[in-house]
Order: structure tokens, then sequence, then C-alpha cells
């Protein structure tokens, strides 16, 4: 017999045995990979705004997950309506995962401002999950535009006032304060110019 | 890296270039094989000629234990290619049938072509008979339709049926291949008195 066919057969048999050495690590099989994720971060989509959240929260939109990553004492101290606290250095444990990746709901990262939200957010997808948002500017972006909205100039567009009008009510809703019936429009008297009737022709055709 | 498709690596556009360049390759790696005689085929079922066996057997160790590697080094992720459906009753009908045709044809459908291609009158008979078969089929396919679509396990892998890792599957059939390997060259040896063995 060829000596060949002998060499063939046990570099075959070689391999075939090889295989049972090679592991692949499944641990981390759904981890994005850096590339994808790097794509990810320069992206400013994950951002919600505030704006966007308390419309969601007053709506009662059941899609909803805020998730608050600050210490459990500053949560209980103040947070957002529904959110649960999963502080940042929980987010790997399986407690604090239990809130992410669940069909049909968007969750939405916050703490004071987005530093640690992004940095859960990183975390979170790099870990595989989908539907995970940032709110922009955090807690503190949250007391300056729907606690205590900022009245726009005179001079702003209306989307602008129609906004100041929508953050002013939210932030009625959230604080509970009593409704001042200041529509932020300042008021002026409008004062009506009749023309005068003319007696005669004048000009024209 | 791997699958390019899937990947985005190329677009889903050239998968008829390469279905081009593979049906190619393949049609000319069955004719030098001798495959497109339908003596050399039909010899396998008569025990005179194993060409079939080892040609095929080659093939299947050779791309199992190669896509294995081929994932560890992560050209290739094989999650993410398609694995045929698997219809348990369908498929054993099927395989009789198939094996029937071939033992009565000497030919199977790929085969048949690259008989054609060298001018051979019985897989041009063959070919027909074939075309003709997928038109009766296709015309009765009503009639057989809830059993054609019966016993679905879905798009599963021996290891997810089994549970045992794809290693393991992949050393059975090697080791079994290379034991047919030997033994049908034995018994080739002893049938044909005027064999030649191939020199590489």
């Amino acid at each position: 017999m060829n000596k060949n066919y002998l060499f063939l057969t046990l570099l075959m048999l070689l391999l075939a045995v090889g295989t049972l050495f090679i592991h692949k690590d499944e641990t981390f099989a759904n981890q994005l990979k850096p590339e994808e994720l790097l794509r990810e971060i320069t992206q400013p989509s994950r951002y919600v705004t505030t704006d966007q959240i308390a419309k969601m929260i007053i709506e009662k939109d059941p899609t909803l997950e805020l998730i608050d990553v600050r210490p459990a004492d500053e949560y209980n101290k103040f947070s957002l309506p529904d959110a649960v606290n999963v502080p940042l250095k929980d987010i790997l444990t399986p407690e604090g995962q239990e809130n992410l990746g669940i069909e049909d709901m968007y969750a939405v990262f916050y703490s004071n401002d987005d530093i640690m939200a992004d940095q859960a957010w990183v975390i979170s997808k790099r870990l595989g999950y989908n539907n995970i948002y940032v709110l922009k500017g955090g807690l503190n972006r949250w007391v300056e535009t729907i606690i205590r909205p900022v009245e726009p100039p005179e001079t702003a567009s209306e989307t602008e006032f129609e906004l100041y009008q929508f953050r002013k009510a939210a932030g009625v809703y959230f604080t509970g304060g009593t409704q001042i019936n200041d529509t932020g429009v300042k008021k002026t008297k409008v004062k009506v110019r009749r023309k005068k009737k003319a007696k005669t022709a004048s000009g024209g055709c | 890296m791997g699958p390019l498709i899937p990947n985005d690596i190329i677009t889903g556009d050239w998968n008829f270039v390469i279905a081009l360049l593979l049906g190619v390759a393949f049609g000319f790696i069955l004719e030098a094989s001798g495959f497109s005689s339908s003596r050399n085929l039909a010899g396998v079922f008569y025990g005179y000629n194993f060409v079939v066996l080892r040609v095929f057997f080659t093939a299947v160790i050779v791309a199992m234990t190669g896509l294995l590697y081929f994932d560890y080094f992560g050209w290739l992720d094989l999650s993410k290619i398609f694995i045929l459906p698997t219809f348990v009753s369908p498929m054993i009908l099927g395989a009789v049938i198939m094996g029937i045709g071939f033992v009565m044809g000497g030919f199977c459908p790929g085969t048949s072509f690259t008989g054609i291609a060298i001018g051979k009158m019985d897989a041009l008979v063959f070919a027909i008979g074939l075309a003709l078969g997928i038109f009766i089929f296709g015309e009765t396919y009503p009639l057989f339709e809830d059993f054609f679509n019966s016993g679905s396990l879905g798009n599963v892998t021996l290891t997810d049926v089994t549970g045992i890792p794809a290693a393991w599957f992949a050393i059975a059939f090697t080791v079994i291949a290379l034991a047919a390997f030997w033994f049908t060259a034995t018994i080739e040896k002893k049938v044909r008195k005027n064999i030649t063995e191939y020199k590489f």
C-alpha cells in the first residue's frame, strides 16, 4: 500500500482529534464587536431628551423603562416616577440585567448628568442589549427643563413657546404644584384702528 | 470574518457569481473523480468500485473538521451559517427513492450533468427522466403536501439534538470514514484483479 495513504490517514485522524481541544470561549458570545461598539458610541441616537421622557411618563407609556444608575441613597432621595434603581456597580450582576433586553421595552438610563448613564449604556451595549437609551443631561437637565423651565425670549419662535408651555404643564404634573394661569405670552392690549370710510372715491379705478 | 454575505463583507448580489464558480468547481471535481461514468457510480452498490464512498466521505470529513477549525480561528462564524431544516420521515423516504434511482440509473442529479458534459448518452436519458420526475412531482405536489411537511425538527444540527459537542461527531465520522477507506481498498483489491493504484 502506498505510504502516502498512510500519511494522509494519520494526518486526517490527528486533525479530527485536534478539534476536541479547540474550545471557543462562549462566555462573551453575544458581545458586540469592538468596531461595532465604537460605531454605536459615536452615534448620538442613544440620547433621548427630557421632554420625550416627560411626555412618555405623562402618557403612561408602558414600553418605557427608566433605570436609575445612581447609588441607592441618592435614588431614595429623588427619582423619576416608576424608575428602577440599578447602581452602576451592580450593572453586571444578574439582578442588574434583568431589566434589560425585554422585548418591546425601551430601557432609558439616567443619572445626575449623563456620564454614569453613558457608562451603563456602553457596558450594556457591549453585552449585546438593544433598545437601550440615555437621558441626555440626566436629572440636572430634568430640573432645568421640566421642573424649572426658563421662559423663552419674546422673539422666540412659536414652537419654543409651545415647548415652554408643555414644560410648565409637565412641571406641574411632576411637582404637584398649582396651576398658574400665566400663559407666558405677554398680553398686550390690541388696539383696533379702524379705517375711516372714504367719502369720495379717491384714486384707483 | 465569514460568512461573507451575512456579515456584509460582500453584497448579496455576489450570490450568483459565487454559485457559478462553486458549480464549475464542483462539476470539475466530480468529472475528475470519475463520477461521469455510471459504472464507477453504480460500482459502490455492487461492491467492485468504491470511489463514490471515498470521494464523498473525504469531502465530508475534510469540510467538517475544516469548518470547526475555521470557526476556532474566527474565519467563519458557524452560528451564522444556513442549516438545512430537517424533516425526519420525508427525508428517509427521499433518501430511499434517491438510492433506488441511483442504483437503477447509475447517476445522481449532479453527476448526470457531468456525464452530459462529456457526451454520455445514458446521462442525457437520465437527465430527461430527472426533469420529467420533477415535473410530475410538481404537478402532483398537493397529494404529498402533508407528508412533505411532516416531522419537521427545524434548522437543527446533531449537536442541537443530542447535546454532544460537534468535535465528537467529527472524530466519529473521521474514524468511520478512514476505516471504510482501508476496508473498501482491500475489497477492491480482491474483486478487481487489474486494479491500478492511484499515484500522487
